[in-house]
């Protein structure tokens, strides 16, 4: 099928799609849920507890240190910087929609966002403290004290912690993209550019593993399908192994969890080791060791203006 | 009595809480909760099964669709978890984790589960990639042949070949997704060596989408027999089967519950039944003790009747007795008043004896026998009387003896006449201290008109000989009382007796003057108040409650009815008798009152 047909055939599902007013589209992607009905007391602590140096060793780190929500959710840097100064081996995935991500970390070693907590507290390259440490240190706190004396009934405990920061962490949604309208039946939003973008992304494969309501985020692929990306790349590390370094199983090498891409446009660098600077560059090594594939100029460019219409609001603001 | 009585009560206590007891043991037994908790036990499992089954359908959804959410293959993984954490929660609040059977049955569906959920992953992992080259594969079989079309130049044959070739290729992969055989996959290896051989006999720009083409069908004989291989892997593993078991065991578990149910509910049914019997022997023993109870008690109240009319009998002889004492305290106070006049009539007749024996002694000491001497020396001169009277020496004294007994006559004669005039005086007292006693004695509550000063006269009259004996002043102060209407005779027994007691009070008093005080005064415009105060011994303070009692006497030979009469008779006149003493040695005042009736109100 040439493109000009592509086009031929898409102009009158188009057509079809604005007649059809506000019904929401039936797409291999799906808009943002609303945000979780949850205690509003455990979400403020939560939201204390994200800004909290204090979980961290030596009083330097916050969660909100590395994902920073004016930055969507992540920070600018390949690698964040652990408590220590060190900077850590593995690039700091976005904090927004993380919820909907079917595990968490790049390895998916966490199953729910608690466990992921209690990971990152203790990890001995990001806050390297410890939750026994952490508990004597809120406890000591009148202000926690009391704050998680009223949300919880058993007080300042590891768990409720977790809770509270998972709880909160529940309700950063980056909603109302562009793209979320479209998928809610607004489909004036988007320019035709960013539909042809969107039927790209679809044709040529992205859209088998960045599907479903995070756009990304459930499922595990191999990197480099259609190629040895770490062999073109160089400097191969452990953290390169994926999936690998949880199972063992040599079915996993290299395997990594499929990020989202909502609010991809600003969340660069890309990939586990942030090599991508820009979405040009992650774009291109998608398609040549993913996809295996090589795109259109235009192609690329119209994906690319697609991406952009997925980035979200926070606080009423675009991200 | 009491002991066993209580014992009893609590043996019946005891044997009540035993049956109450025994009875919710038998309820509680008979109606655990076991069977809510099996039946959402199991509607959980049949949850976890449900999901399990549309889990599956979704990867075989995935199996053939091409652009494909992968999201319901994550839902129902979450969902599951979920209510097994909830199914494990509630079995291991029962307990159930600690049989064996249990966590083997728990620990093979966690395995299962965990190597299904592993199988899943990868199957989405090598689908995506599979679904997304098949997609793509007449797209760059297209590419080449759009390419060769517009090739000009050159064996024309060939590239009828070539694009034979490529198609056949192509053919051979597509129904390799279809049907997966080893011939199959050998046919796609010739085919992927022949497009090797072509690509180099074809210009450069062929290169790319040739490799881009046998990479992908590479891909597909690769990822295919994985693909297949994991889905038959996920079809083996028995997340279905171990559901089952559990619920199989959850059923054997409600089983057993239900056997031992109905045991209980049994139980509980000949327990009703022996507690119904107990309760109808029960109320049977009841309605008899309630006939025995009131044939006692029909008993009772006759013993009861009986005892009353005693008690009656014996009350009317008690009154008997006590009018019985009345009339001899009044007999008593009759005596003391008889004694009373006796003793003032005997101090009169003292004076009258001695009345009568001055006279007579005057009498015998007379000097009228010096007038008989004279008469003898007259005599014996009878004729010369004249001469003897001048002449004879004792003649002429006679006459100046005669003038003298005269003189003396009639002074003996004087005396003797105060005398008897003094003797019948007190005879004239005895008469009427006599009078007196008899308009008293024997007169009964009469109201008559009188004057309570006269009252207290007469009172004073009767006690004069021992007032007077004994020294004692009275002292009245009357106030202006009016006549009156009153009981005369009661009035006087209780002024005499009083009278009598301020007098003995006082008789062992010598350091000072005895002194007796008499009151009349009306209080209040309605009654009659009469005091008689000494300063004589007094009275104890505990005294004072019983001294108006019955026998009682501080006097050795007193019989003790007098102030007992008094208060009778004061009461008798709807009056009152009171006594006031500030303690021994310091006196005592004796108050009647009595309702003042003026003879004005009866007129």
């Amino acid at each position: 099928m040439s493109p000009s047909i592509h086009h031929l055939l898409l102009v009158p599902l188009f057509g079809f799609c604005l007649s059809a007013s506000a019904a929401p589209l039936d797409e291999p992607l799906k808009p943002l849920p609303p945000v979780p009905q949850q205690n509003p007391l455990r979400v403020e602590l939560g939201r204390q507890l994200f800004n909290e140096p204090r979980l961290s060793v030596n009083n330097t780190l916050s969660c909100a240190s590395c994902h920073r929500l004016d930055k969507g959710g992540a920070d600018t840097q390949a690698f964040s910087i652990g408590f220590n100064g060190v900077p850590v081996t593995i690039n700091t995935p976005s904090v927004f929609n993380a919820t909907l991500n079917f595990r968490q970390f790049w390895n998916g070693r966490a199953d729910t966002l608690e466990t992921q907590i209690h990971a990152v507290v203790q990890s001995p390259s990001e806050m390297g403290s410890d939750w026994e440490y952490v508990v004597q240190t809120l406890s000591a706190d009148p202000a926690y004290h009391s704050a998680f004396g009223k949300a919880y009934p058993d007080g300042v405990t590891m768990n409720n912690v977790q809770n509270a920061l998972a709880t909160y962490e529940r309700t950063l949604l980056s909603s109302n993209s562009r793209f979320d309208q479209y998928l809610l039946g607004d489909t004036d939003i988007l320019t035709l550019e960013e539909k042809y973008g969107y039927q790209r992304f679809k044709d040529y494969g992205c859209i088998a593993c960045h599907q479903g309501v995070n756009i990304g985020g459930n499922m595990f692929q191999k990197f480099g399908v259609m190629g040895d990306y770490f062999k073109v790349r160089g400097n191969p590390t452990d953290t390169d192994l994926g999936r690998y370094l949880v199972t063992k199983d040599e079915e996993d090498r290299n395997v990594f969890k499929v990020p989202s891409l909502r609010n991809v446009a600003v969340t660069a660098p890309y990939f586990h080791d942030g090599s991508a600077k820009t979405l040009e560059e992650a774009v291109d090594v998608m398609f040549r060791f993913q996809l295996g594939r090589v795109p259109s100029i235009e192609d690329k460019t119209l994906i690319i203006q697609f991406l952009k219409t997925l980035t979200g609001e926070w606080g009423g603001k675009p991200l | 009595m009491k002991m066993s009585n209580r014992r009893n009560l609590a043996l019946l206590g005891i044997v009540a809480v035993m049956l109450a007891s025994t009875l919710a043991f038998l309820y509680l037994k008979s109606n655990s909760n076991e069977t809510s908790t099996y039946a959402e036990s199991r509607d959980l499992i049949g949850r976890i099964k449900q999901l399990n089954a549309q889990w599956e359908t979704e990867i075989l959804k995935a199996r053939i669709a091409t652009n494909h959410n992968y999201d319901p293959l994550v839902t129902p993984l979450t969902g599951m978890a979920e209510l097994w954490e909830r199914f494990d929660t509630l079995e291991s609040n029962h307990g159930r984790n600690d049989s064996p059977i249990w966590r083997a049955s728990h620990d093979a569906y966690l395995t299962a589960i965990q190597e299904k959920t592993r199988l899943v992953e990868q199957f989405k992992s090598h689908n995506a990639v599979l679904r997304n080259s098949l997609a793509f594969l007449p797209t760059a079989e297209d590419d080449i042949h759009e390419q060769l079309a517009r090739l000009v130049d050159g064996d024309k044959l060939q590239l009828q070949n070539i694009a034979t070739d490529t198609y056949d290729l192509l053919l051979s992969s597509l129904e390799f997704a279809q049907v997966t055989s080893d011939d199959r996959a050998a046919d796609i290896l010739v085919g992927l060596n022949k497009l090797g051989v072509n690509k180099l006999r074809l210009p450069e720009q062929f290169h790319s989408p040739i490799d881009i083409l046998s990479n992908h069908i590479s891909l597909i004989l690769r990822e295919q027999p994985v693909v297949n291989r994991l889905l038959e892997n996920i079809e083996a593993v028995p997340v279905a089967e171990r559901l089952d078991e559990i619920t199989s065991l959850l059923n054997t578990d409600q089983q057993q519950t239900d056997a031992i149910e109905q045991r209980y509910h049994f139980y509980m049914l000949v327990f009703s039944v022996l507690l119904v019997l107990l309760l109808v022997y029960l109320a049977i023993h009841l309605m008899r003790s309630f006939t025995t109870i009131s044939r006692v008690n029909k008993a009772l109240k006759t013993a009861n009747d009986e005892l009353e009319l005693r008690v009656e009998e014996r009350t009317r002889e008690l009154k008997d007795t006590q009018s019985e004492l009345l009339d001899t305290a009044r007999q008593a106070g009759m005596a003391e008043i008889a004694t009373n006049v006796l003793h003032n009539v005997g101090n009169v007749l003292n004076s009258v004896n001695i009345s009568a024996d001055l006279v007579s002694r005057k009498l015998r000491a007379s000097k009228a026998q010096g007038l008989g001497k004279a008469m003898q020396l007259i005599n014996e001169h009878p004729g010369d009387l004249g001469t003897f009277l001048t002449q004879d020496d004792k003649g002429k004294l006679l006459p100046g003896y005669l003038n003298q007994l005269v003189e003396a006559i009639a002074l003996e004669q004087q005396s003797m006449t105060d005398e008897l005039a003094q003797l019948s005086k007190s005879v004239d007292h005895i008469k009427d201290i006599v009078a007196t006693q008899q308009s008293y004695a024997g007169a009964n509550s009469l109201m008559e008109p009188l004057h309570i000063s006269e009252l207290l006269e007469d009172a004073l009259r009767m006690n004069a000989g021992a007032l007077t004996r004994h020294h004692v002043t009275v002292v009245k102060e009357y106030g202006e009382v009016p006549q009156v209407m009153g009981d005369k005779h009661r009035l006087l027994l209780i002024l005499i007796n009083l009278i009598s007691n301020a007098k003995y009070a006082m008789s062992d008093l010598s350091n000072r003057p005895r002194q007796m005080t008499l009151g009349v005064k009306i209080v209040d415009n309605e009654t009659l108040q009469v005091s008689v105060k000494d300063d004589g011994e007094g009275i104890a303070a505990e005294n004072m409650t019983r001294i108006f009692a019955h026998g009682f006497t501080t006097r050795k030979e007193g019989h003790g009815f007098g102030l007992h009469s008094c208060a009778l008779a004061a009461i008798e006149m709807n009056g009152h008798l009171t006594a006031h003493s500030d303690g021994p040695g310091k006196g005592a005042q004796f108050t009647l009152q009595i309702p003042l009736k003026p003879v004005t109100e009866v007129a």
